[in-house]
């Protein structure tokens, strides 16, 4: 069922944009603005978790892993840093008075699908939790799924 | 060129004044402009929306939550001299959630937006530079 969401999602497309590009860009840590890339960091609960998630249902390819502290991931364009809510790196620390960073809100990534209506039914057959229903707005057509922590992930069929 | 740009959403309080920070601290560029309800605008690969309440992403969920601001997802900003960087922003007035922190990745430190929204600032570590 992996890859019916998978090519639901056009991921086929997007391999082949990468294909044609030199060697992905996407992978190098620095400097991602020079490169032609944007990056965004989640707080996760669990990385191991979420890394499994954001591999098996949205087509994210895993870079960097440091165990259950870290991991960097690549969707096309899209790099997105894992971090938990407890552990040595500087996203995993609370702040001065105390607040820790936790997962969740409404900020989110936002990934174009092709047909947004056979991405939804692919993933909502493999148990993935969505926060609405597809909302028809003035640019497309939208919806928010979950990861395992929470954090909102939209995809957008423009329209 | 869809293929080649990132899109990332923020809800925002009040879109102009979100339009107004990112494009005056962070050299971000103005898109397209539908104040009260909605914005875009991009730095590089990356188009951040800005919705406010009166967007579609504005709408409350079926379940009556309604979408604001804040929350701890951020994208991030890469820089070569991040003392530099928060030096100049605190100069702008811009607020910081904390002070600079190091892990084994580099150093970062969190802006935050008029709505409140988090920006991350980050140098990357040594062994990652070029």
């Amino acid at each position: 069922m992996k890859r019916t969401a998978a090519i639901a999602l056009g991921l086929t497309l997007l391999s082949a944009a990468q294909g044609a590009r030199a060697q992905a860009p996407n992978d190098r840590f620095d400097k991602p603005a020079d490169l032609g890339v944007a990056r965004m960091r989640y707080m996760v609960n669990d990385i191991q978790g979420s890394v499994a998630f954001y591999t098996d249902k949205l087509g994210f390819k895993l870079v960097t892993q440091s165990g259950p502290f870290f991991a960097f991931l690549t969707r096309g364009d899209v790099q997105l840093l894992l971090s938990p809510v407890k552990g040595p790196g500087g996203a995993s620390q609370p702040m001065p008075n105390g607040e820790r960073p936790a997962p969740g809100g409404w900020n989110r990534i936002v990934l174009y699908v092709p047909d947004l209506d056979a991405a939804v039914a692919a993933l909502r057959e493999q148990g993935v939790h969505f926060r609405n229903d597809i909302v028809h707005g003035l640019g497309g057509n939208e919806i928010l799924l979950e990861d395992p922590s929470g954090n909102p992930i939209e995809l957008f069929q423009p329209g | 060129m869809t293929e080649t740009q990132v899109n990332v959403r923020y809800m925002v309080g009040e879109v102009q004044a979100a339009v107004d920070w990112y494009t005056g601290h962070l050299g971000f560029e103005v898109q397209l402009n539908a104040a009260p309800a909605f914005a875009s605008v991009q730095r590089g690969p990356l188009r951040l929306l800005l919705s406010g309440k009166a967007a579609s992403a504005g709408r409350p969920m079926p379940d009556g939550r309604q979408p604001e601001p804040g929350g701890w997802n951020r994208f991030q900003v890469v820089v070569e001299d991040i003392e530099a960087e928060v030096a100049r922003l605190r100069g702008e007035g811009v607020s910081f959630r904390n002070p600079i922190v190091s892990g084994p990745g580099g150093s970062q430190i969190l802006a935050e937006d008029p709505s409140g929204n988090l920006v991350e600032i980050f140098q990357p570590a040594a062994a990652f530079s070029r």
